[in-house]
């Protein structure tokens, strides 16, 4: 007998609808499963076996053949074995074969029965609900995620009996109810990583305050040892908080790489990656055969730090122009393109020099060209992409065992969420909703200048010799300064503020007094 | 033997680089340049049994030498040579220990009868250092000094930078051959010492600089100035040896006096501490050698005209050492915004500069 159920494969971020079909024939007694299947979904057949059998099942000794429907499309992953169980216990009427086709299912099976998690499922609960199903049942450890989404009823199950028991009995399922504006709630009072932790370290604080309000991309210099990762870790938790169109968009490339931890439904703190500087380009950009995100993709919403940034292949560190620019990482296959967001705020932290201690000479051993030299194996466009750069100095004794209370990251934040909101305002209706996105013609637009801010920056872009990119990030920067403090128009302070925050160019520096 | 004594000369300072001890001994025992080129190799062996490496070289090249295809590479590189003999060659190395058989030169050579002060520090300085080099070489430049050193990364450069700067002349006195280029990342100073000054070496062109030769590189900078300055030195220091070569030669030493416990002030220190003139200020230097000047203009006071209140207390607290802006913040009272956005003011304004991320220094 012919029977078919619902489920759902992944396609980069994004889940398209499989029917699994099952159909038993007189024939060789055999498990044959087809659609243009990777191996992990051929092996489920051998599995479903076993896993009914254990469950008391025994599969009768004739030609079963299922199918995933399309078939044209490649299927990969271990998520077919429920969808695969079900379809055969329909087609050997177990169960009813009605109303299947309102229900999708997602999980791996272990051959005892045991239903085990798989990464994606909010993306696939994404696609039935899209698709106007209006159940869904998956592993029980994944349910919390896929119960998100409030228009799909979301149902988790332990074991294949508890399988069968709810497809026999669907009045007796029990929803997986997550309440999303609690647990929104909830992050603005986690504790962590704290900004009343970083003891000095104004003008960094200063620096991180205005990357965060405008999403600049920020570059810290400084000696070992002077608090860079610290301060790193801590920017995030001065972004505003997450909203729950972000938090879901966060939550589902988390769970499509596999890294959501068990039991989490949403990811409610901004993402913070830290990848080692020997990352791989494909690590880094999302890639492999079957592409996944990768580190600018993960911390898309939230900080992407890259410790000693010189050190990073150069191939890998171009790599991050093109998703810098459009915030979004495109992989062609044959198979099709992959997009992947990449709206994360950059942070690069990196030595003065290769010893680390320049300008202090009673302790650096580099000369200024060898100083220039490192800085310089970061490529200028790379740099161009990053509007605000600033020193972190070494921090004394006093300074490090002072007790005073710092302003703490709450506070901060409150500030920054104004200047967010400003900006909102300013960019409705708008691609750039930050002030970091805007292109140099949308500076003109948006960022006009008075006479005497006028007269400054030509002042400025003469006297310190800057480039036309170095204006419009002074410009650009300047106008997240008058946010912070809530002011419409860019004046003259803000404009000689944001020149501090310009990247150090080493090749004019050396002749004139 | 129908050979110039110029060419001569070339040859034989071509032949004994790094050995000008072996070349004096040499001119003292044959008499001329012509003379050595005409003694057998053994001959010469016998006579210097202590040097058989100096002659064996010396022999080698004599065997492949070609007066007319020499002079014709000099020309070639653009490059002109003065022997000791030469009306050209500076007067003031003439009466030096050891002085260079010969000068391969582009550009000009230093004038006799106008002052010339020699200007060497660290090559990895401080942003003190800098300012002090760019600084002390404007100032002397401008009231005419020729300003001599050695166009190493660090001071040196500045020195010769803080010259042009004021459109005066210098001079750099390179280790390895003239036509090389040492260190490479200046290449933009090279070209402007050979078209607004000179670059000289007394090794024959092709000569890698090597490590050994700066040292005696170094009494060709001294000997080519009046006073010697020195900017910033380690406790052990190339500098040091300069000084030392320069009082030798009867020359004076001045010290740009540092902070105690700088690691890059020690030298100098010393020095002073030793008997060297402390090199106050341009100006100073200037009177002390009897120098009168009609270009270094009185400086005036700048602070207090355009500058407000607020502006003028950070300004005043900027001096040469380089200085983060939280410092400034606690001395003057003021909020870091406050303080970032003044530094930006005075930036503008020239009255400040960043020397380095986050850094600032008064600007002179």
């Amino acid at each position: 007998m012919f029977s078919n159920v619902q489920s759902a494969a992944l396609n980069g971020l994004e889940a398209y609808m499989v029917r699994v079909e099952a159909d038993i024939s007189d024939g060789m007694p055999q498990l044959l499963m087809v659609g243009y299947l990777s191996s992990e979904v051929r092996e489920a057949g051998d599995r479903v076996r076993t896993a009914l059998r254990n469950t008391g099942i025994a599969l009768p000794p004739k030609r079963i053949t299922v199918n995933l429907a399309p078939a044209g499309i490649r299927k990969a992953g271990s998520r077919f074995d429920l969808p695969v169980a079900a379809a055969i216990l329909a087609s050997l009427e177990k169960i009813p074969g009605q109303g299947l086709e309102d229900v999708m299912l997602a999980g791996e099976l272990s051959l005892s029965g045991q239903v085990l998690p798989v990464p994606g499922i909010l993306a696939l609960v994404e696609a039935a609900r899209d698709a106007g199903i209006r159940r869904c049942i998956v592993p029980d450890k994944n349910a919390a995620e896929g119960a998100v989404l409030e228009e799909v009823e979301v149902i988790g199950v332990s074991s294949l009996a508890e399988l069968i028991e709810i497809l026999r009995h669907p009045e007796k399922a029990v929803r997986v109810r997550v309440d999303t504006t609690e647990l929104l709630r909830e992050q603005n009072f986690s504790g962590g990583e704290d900004f009343a932790e970083v003891n000095g370290q104004a003008s960094v604080r200063r620096a991180a305050e205005i990357a965060a309000a405008g999403m600049h991309n920020l570059l810290m210099i400084g000696p070992p040892g002077s608090g860079k990762t610290m301060i790193a870790r801590r920017i995030a938790g001065i972004l505003p908080a997450v909203s729950l169109q972000e938090s879901l968009e966060i939550t589902k490339l988390y769970s499509v790489a596999g890294l959501l931890p068990e039991q989490t439904s949403l990811m409610v703190k901004r993402p913070f990656r830290s990848p080692h500087h020997t990352v791989t380009p494909e690590a880094l950009a999302g890639g492999g055969r079957v592409p996944a995100p990768g580190e600018i993709s993960l911390s898309s919403g939230g900080i992407l730090f890259l410790d000693e940034f010189p050190e990073f292949r150069r191939n890998a560190l171009e790599i991050l122009r093109q998703p810098l620019e459009d915030r979004r990482v495109c992989i062609s296959r044959t198979a099709g393109t992959y997009v992947f967001p990449a709206k994360c705020m950059l942070v690069a932290a990196m030595n003065p020099c290769p010893c680390g201690y320049y300008p202090d000479r009673g302790r650096c051993t580099c000369t200024e060209e060898e100083a220039a030299r490192y800085l310089g194996r970061i490529s200028r466009p790379l740099l161009d992409r990053i509007d605000i750069c600033t020193e972190v100095p070494e921090i004394s004794y006093e300074e490090l065992t002072e007790k005073r209370k710092n302003e703490s990251s709450w506070e901060i934040r409150r500030r920054v969420e104004r200047a967010h909101e400003m900006q909102k305002d300013r960019f409705l209706g708008m691609p750039s909703a930050f002030n970091a996105y805007l292109s140099g013609k949308e500076v003109e637009k948006y960022c006009p200048l008075g006479k005497k801010e006028q007269k400054l920056i030509k002042n400025a872009f003469v006297k310190l010799n800057l480039s036309g990119r170095a204006y419009y990030k002074i410009i650009k920067t300047a106008r997240t300064i008058a946010d912070l403090e809530g002011e419409a128009r860019i004046l003259e302070q803000h404009l000689l503020e944001a020149v501090h925050y310009r990247i150090p160019d080493y090749t004019c520096r050396r002749r004139s007094l | 033997m129908s050979e110039t004594r110029e060419a001569c000369w070339h040859w034989l300072s071509s032949s004994l680089v790094g050995e000008t001890a072996l070349l004096w001994r040499l001119v003292e025992r044959y008499g001329t340049p012509e003379s050595i080129f005409a003694v057998r190799e053994e001959d010469l062996q016998k006579a210097f049994p202590k040097n058989p490496g100096g002659i064996r070289r010396l022999c080698q090249g004599r065997r492949e030498w070609d007066f007319a295809r020499e002079e014709e590479r000099l020309v070639r590189l653009g490059m002109s040579f003065v022997s000791c003999e030469h009306l050209a060659y500076p007067r003031r190395l003439q009466n030096i220990s050891q002085k260079p058989g010969g000068i391969y030169f582009r550009g000009k050579l230093p004038e006799d009868d106008r002052p010339s002060i020699g200007i060497v520090g660290a090559r990895a300085c401080s942003a003190y250092g800098r300012s002090a080099a760019l600084w002390f070489a404007k100032e002397l430049a401008g009231a005419g000094v020729q300003i001599v050193s050695g166009m190493a990364s660090g001071i040196d450069g500045f020195g010769h930078w803080g010259a042009l700067e004021a459109g005066g002349k210098t001079f750099g006195v390179l280790g390895g051959g003239v036509d090389i280029c040492y260190p490479k990342s200046h290449q933009e100073l090279y070209l402007r010492l050979e078209q607004e000054g000179g670059l000289l070496s007394e090794n024959p062109p092709g000569t890698k600089a090597m490590s050994h030769l700066f040292p005696l590189r170094n009494r060709i900078i001294s000997g080519l100035s009046d006073a010697v300055l020195i900017i910033e030195a380690k406790g052990k220091s190339g500098s040091l040896i300069t000084a030392d070569t320069a009082l030798e030669q009867g020359r004076d030493v001045y010290a740009v006096p540092g902070r105690l416990a700088d690691p890059l002030s020690a030298g100098c220190n010393h020095l002073i501490g030793q008997g060297a003139g402390i090199a106050l200020s341009p100006q100073y230097i200037l009177d002390e050698m009897g120098i009168i000047s009609k270009s270094i203009k009185k400086k005036k006071e700048r602070t207090q005209k355009d500058l407000e209140k607020a502006e003028n207390m950070v300004y005043s607290c900027l001096g040469l050492q380089a200085r983060k802006p939280e410092e400034l913040c606690e001395e003057t009272e003021l909020s870091l915004i406050e303080v970032l956005r003044i530094l930006g003011s005075l930036e503008l304004k020239g009255y400040a500069k960043e020397v380095y991320k986050n850094y600032y220094i008064r600007a002179l």
